[in-house]
């Protein structure tokens, strides 16, 4: 950062103490101590991307943080009684709403509630100085959106501490509502097709397995992720929708940037049906990269990229044709 | 009722060769660390910068654990949407009632008693001096 944007930024972070230091001034919450916590955010911010950073970045990235939720979190974090009673009059019934949605009994989301105030006052001292979990609250997102996070991840700990060998299925299939379903295939049954057909069904196999995975890598990290949040997280268009909801969403900001035909409200609630939107072209794109695999690739015709496509298709009733598939990319790495 | 995506058979059988594929080569180790609460939190309400988000969307396609995380917070979001956070309390509140309040949530992160609480008060303090007269 050079030293005009530091100036700006020093400026605009001191005005904002100001507003905070007014309306909460028995959190004795110094500027220094303030500045600090924004500055080291700031700094982060800053060396997320190796392009340069700009004073209205700054500017903005600033007035996007919950400053009066910091203030709180700072004053909670050096211990001041003021700032602790009221987070607990403002966020400890809502607490323990979250950890009761959440845990299985009345009993573990107690204990939950109990064991994230510890962490939130800090029982542990390094260097002789108390650590605190409210030092790691930066206030991009909001003190209840961190709440959420901090109370999710206890229980998912908990349930760790419980268990010896826990798969992440099982862990969060008993956490929370949606599981994540890994569907695993199933053992092929024993074939009844000659030795020639099952050389040909290997070969369309591995030319599709190629072609799929080939055709995902395509796409950007977005289109993936909203992929696989549809697929794998089993997440509903309303979910997805909920998670591109705010108008500064990043992940908004790029689906609409790609849409040809922009919305005709972009400041507004993005639907379930653009989630759709998004979703048909993602796969669209993928068909047209499948096919153009298999035409490139596999050097199959359209004829057999269609009996590609239709053996799969029948494999998804029954066999799978992902099946083993670190199996069948290694032995692909064999046979080449 | 969730709405149904509208496709051609040929996107049809795309959707489904794509969920067949992606459930069944789902990758859990993300090769760096997990995303921090912090940020997870942020991205999940969307208010974490492009800047920022770029290399933790990255991220999250790879990682598992931390996709999880995330669609379960959105899950959780929803949950509790429209709570609005009750407003600050005005009043003058005599230090020694807030005294009490804190002592009653001390007590249960330390102990039962006010006494574990002022006792490890008075731990801090002998570590912090141990610290001194060590450096």
């Amino acid at each position: 950062m050079n030293e005009v944007i530091q100036k700006h930024c020093e400026t605009v972070i001191g005005q904002m103490f100001e507003r905070c230091h007014e309306t909460a001034p028995n959190y004795a919450v110094s500027s220094e101590c303030f500045a600090k916590s924004l500055n080291n955010t700031l700094t982060r911010f800053s060396n997320s991307s190796p392009s340069q950073l700009t004073e209205k970045d700054a500017s903005d990235f600033l007035g996007q943080i919950q400053a009066d939720d910091l203030f709180m979190a700072l004053a909670c974090a050096n211990g001041n009684e003021r700032a602790w009673w009221e987070f607990d009059q403002q966020h400890r019934s809502y607490m323990e709403r979250v950890a009761r949605h959440l845990a299985r009994t009345e009993v573990d989301a107690t204990d939950i509630v109990d064991s994230v105030y510890e962490q939130l006052y800090g029982t542990r001292i390094v260097d002789g100085e108390r650590v605190s979990k409210f030092a790691t609250y930066s206030g991009r997102g909001s003190i209840r959106g961190w709440l959420r996070t901090v109370i999710w991840h206890s229980l998912v700990d908990r349930h760790r501490a419980g268990h010896d060998e826990v798969s992440l299925d099982e862990m969060t299939e008993t956490i929370g509502e949606g599981g994540a379903h890994a569907n695993f295939a199933e053992q092929p049954s024993g074939g009844d097709s000659d030795m020639v057909d099952h050389l040909t069904r290997e070969r369309y196999r591995k030319a599709t397995v190629s072609a799929i995975q080939g055709a995902f890598d395509t796409l950007d990290n977005h289109e993936k992720l909203l992929l696989l949040y549809y697929h794998v997280e089993n997440m509903k268009l309303r979910e997805i929708s909920r998670l591109v909801e705010s108008e500064e969403s990043p992940l908004r900001a790029w689906f609409q940037r790609k849409s040809a035909a922009r919305e005709k409200n972009p400041a507004g609630r993005i639907h379930e049906s653009t989630v759709m939107r998004w979703l048909e072209k993602c796969y669209s794109k993928v068909l047209l990269a499948f096919r153009s695999n298999l035409l490139a690739e596999g050097g199959l015709n359209d004829a057999e990229i269609a009996i590609c496509t239709q053996l799969a298709t029948q494999d998804l009733a029954g066999n799978s044709f992902f099946n083993n598939l670190s199996v069948s990319k290694s032995a692909a790495e064999v046979s080449n | 009722m969730e709405n149904e995506i509208k496709l051609n058979p040929q996107e049809l059988q795309i959707q489904g060769l794509l969920a067949r594929y992606l459930t069944s080569n789902t990758n859990n180790a993300a090769e760096t660390g997990h995303i921090d609460d912090d940020s997870l939190s942020a991205f999940v309400e969307g208010t974490l910068n492009e800047r920022e988000s770029t290399s933790i969307v990255s991220h999250l396609v790879d990682c598992g654990f931390c996709r999880h995380t995330t669609a379960e917070l959105v899950r959780l979001d929803l949950a509790f949407a429209g709570e609005e956070v009750p407003a600050r309390v005005e009043t003058a509140g005599e230090p020694s009632r807030i005294s009490e309040v804190l002592s009653g949530i001390f007590s249960k992160i330390f102990g039962t008693t006010d006494a574990a609480v002022f006792a490890h008060e008075e731990q801090e303090k002998e570590e912090k001096k141990e610290t001194g007269e060590t450096e």
